[in-house]
């Protein structure tokens, strides 16, 4: 049977190698123009890096739709006399697929700049290929740690963690008065981890103590023994440093044992399943935010309503702000520059001061790490997160 | 001709020759072809190594494993370590990451192999699981945060180097008295061990050796993105490599080879697809096995494919293969 077969077998082996081949080749061929060129009227491509399948598609779909905004609008005028052109590509939250287009954005399609991409790991991975290939790389989400040291290519306009999470305590512990907090840390998590070692920080620097410290997994889901122990240790405030799922499974066996604190978190629980999940027994819970569509500034409100007009009434996210803001600080240190060259805007773009950004006012500090104000405390209130306080932050 | 190829000497010397030769190629396609390319070809290369020690687990000895890349995540936070944290050199570090994972195939080995069939299957992805949370908990591997600063030391010919030492490796291990014994083991256990063939001892040779090949890969790996998270080495890792062998054709070196070059390349091929690219890049691997269920060269004797194309008279039937 086998043998038969095996003449056509090894010409199908061959036309299909060969087509591999041709296919591989075909996309290889150079772009035509150098994009750093000044005079040239070709559009400046900026690349998209980012998951549009996968576990984390959500966050990089909604960075599309802010990124396709501000090409739509800076297209209006033109920068420096050029279109913008994206050219977005699909990382499905993998490392070796983000190396490979990482790669292709630059060698291939000739980016100037790349957006992307939202989560921490990946940001890392791309943002050294970038660097060493002297591409101005700006992520629209992520917020964990050795990123922007990478090199002087790498940019982030997030609100970081170092900045949010103690401004979040300061609330807590001042204007509450909750003293003695309850931590909880999902230990697989790597946000959770990191996340954990500020606000015990911030908690001990603000003048709080934390009275028991208590660890989970992601995707555990009974937490009797900890909430047990957290009950007889008698806090103030439960501070979960992890997702919003979890989130709203502690709460709700905190309350069955009779515990009356609420919790307080960091963006991690921004999630709509927090209140599907949590119901009652998560109102009054806390996190902070980027972002908030509530008490707009004008340019702000500008922004979501041009965002609900084009994508059927949805209001923005963090994400979609947040990447709207990255494109917009790339087009302003190209203008600025006069060049869209990556080597000359990139000290343009580091020396950005007070942006007024959609989603807040960004600067950036010496070593490119950004400031950004105000911080938004959000609280649960009948089902949905609304807007508790907008903490200003103080550029050093 | 075929006595001067029968020596040992000549053997070795060829195989060296070979070896130095990819090297020398490989360092001069690498400033030619773009890096897009190069780095497609790197990723082909290393899924390739790893899949050629699975092909021997499950292919050639018939074992099924799902824990491939356990032993991947052993060999590249092994590596790791031995490069940043005791400034060892990168080759030194590979050849460390590859030994820790084979040396952990031994040892669960022994236990595990006495399994066979679905419960095997089940026992080596509950160590996988087992690897996966141990590396989240430990403190040198940095917990779930992942392991930064690994220098981006793998290169397009090392990786091809590597390939074509296993490639030589696998084919003198199936021709070998060892690589007879395991090819029986899959065929039928009670029948070879009543032929007095220590079927443990080859069903451990097989594990050990594949996931030394992991190991490496796994070092590969890590020294190419530069940071690792036990994420990264999850169960639908495990899936990628056996889908790779098992497209490919269980037990055929080839068609490793080439289902290597599909399934890594295919995401990549499929870009201008955008949305539409996973849908079919799931499409083709059914109707791939459809069409060919033992896999794209699976029961196919490479040999005499390309005799009967070429018209080559077939002389005397050496009875290989299937």
């Amino acid at each position: 049977m086998f043998r038969k077969k095996s003449k056509a077998l090894v010409a199908m082996s061959i036309i299909m190698s060969a087509l591999i081949m041709v296919s591989g080749c075909g996309a290889s061929k150079p772009a035509a123009t150098p994009t750093g060129d000044a005079e040239s009227k070709e559009p400046i491509k900026i690349g998209f890096l980012g998951a549009k399948t996968g576990d984390v598609a959500i966050y990089g779909l909604n960075t599309l739709k802010g990124l396709n905004m501000a090409v739509e609008e800076l297209n209006k005028e033109g920068v420096l006399g050029r279109q913008i052109q994206l050219v977005e590509e699909d990382n499905a939250g993998q490392k070796d697929q983000a190396i490979n287009i990482t790669n292709k954005l630059i060698s291939q399609d000739k980016v100037v700049a790349i957006v992307g991409d939202p989560t921490t790991g990946i940001t890392r991975v791309a943002g050294t290929i970038a660097n060493s290939k002297k591409t101005v790389i700006m992520s629209a989400g992520s917020t964990g740690p050795d990123v922007v040291e990478i090199g002087p290519y790498v940019f982030r306009d997030t609100l970081l963690d170092t900045i949010a999470a103690p401004a979040t305590m300061k609330y807590v512990i001042e204007e509450k008065g909750w003293k003695n907090v309850a931590l909880i840390t999902s230990k697989n998590n790597d946000y959770s981890v990191g996340l954990s070692k500020i606000f015990s920080k911030s908690i001990v620097d603000n003048g709080g103590k934390v009275v028991i410290e208590e660890f989970i997994q992601d995707k555990d889901t009974d937490f009797s023994g900890q909430i047990t122990k957290i009950k007889a240790a008698n806090p103030d405030v439960i501070v979960f440093s992890g997702y919003y799922t979890e989130g709203a499974l502690i709460m709700k066996k905190a309350r069955e044992v009779g515990i009356k604190a609420v919790m307080v978190g960091g963006d991690g629980l921004q999630g709509d399943d927090l209140m599907k999940i949590g119901g009652a027994d998560v109102e009054g819970s806390i996190s902070y935010a980027g972002f908030s569509p509530e008490q707009p500034t004008p340019d702000t409100e500008k922004f979501i309503n041009a965002f609900k007009a084009k994508y059927n009434n949805e209001l923005p996210d963090l994400f979609a702000a947040q990447g709207y803001d990255a494109l917009m600080l790339i087009a302003k240190a190209i203008k600025e520059a006069k060049s869209a060259d990556p080597e000359k805007f990139k000290d343009t773009l580091a020396q950005t001061k007070n942006y007024e950004g959609v989603s807040g006012t960004i600067t950036f500090q010496e070593g490119r790490e950004p400031i950004k104000s105000p911080v938004y405390l959000l609280e649960v209130k009948g089902g949905k997160f609304t807007l508790l306080k907008k903490v200003p932050v103080e550029v050093k | 001709m075929k006595k001067l190829l029968n020596n040992w000497i000549v053997q070795v010397l060829l195989f060296l020759s070979v070896l130095a030769l990819t090297a020398l190629s490989t360092s001069i396609i690498q400033d030619i072809i773009p890096p897009y390319l190069l780095m497609i070809g790197l990723f082909i290369g290393i899924n390739l190594i790893m899949a050629l020690g699975l092909n021997l687990i499950t292919g050639v000895t018939g074992q099924l494993s799902l824990g491939h890349a356990a032993f991947m995540s052993i060999g590249a936070y092994a590596s790791a370590i031995a490069t940043v944290n005791y400034d060892l050199p990168f080759l030194i570090g590979v050849l460390i990451g590859g030994l820790a994972a084979g040396l952990i195939g031994i040892i669960i080995g022994f236990p595990t192999l006495r399994l066979t069939g679905d419960y095997l299957a089940i026992a080596t992805l509950g160590f996988a699981e087992i690897v996966r949370v141990q590396f989240t908990n430990m403190k040198i591997t940095n917990g779930a945060i992942g392991f930064l600063g690994i220098e981006g030391s793998t290169t397009f010919p090392i990786v091809m180097t590597i390939v074509v030492l296993t490639i030589c490796c696998m084919v003198w291990i199936e021709n070998s008295r060892n690589g007879r014994a395991m090819l029986a083991i899959r065929e039928d256990e009670i029948a070879s061990s009543a032929v007095g063939i220590n079927t443990t001892l080859y069903k451990i040779q097989a594990f050990a050796i594949g996931s030394f090949c992991a190991g490496v890969g796994g070092a590969l790996f890590a020294h190419t993105t530069t940071f690792i998270q036990p994420t990264d080495f999850g169960f639908l890792k495990s899936v990628d490599i056996l889908s790779i062998v098992v497209l490919g054709g269980l037990g055929s070196i080839p068609g490793t080879i080439i289902g290597a070059i599909v399934l890594t390349s295919a995401p990549e091929i499929l870009r201008p697809l955008a949305n539409y690219r996973m849908i079919v890049y799931g499409l083709l691997l059914v109707v791939i096995m459809i069409f060919r269920p033992y896999g794209l060269l699976g029961g196919v004797n490479l040999r005499q494919a390309v005799r009967r194309a070429l018209m080559i008279p077939k002389k005397k039937q050496a009875g290989r293969g299937e």
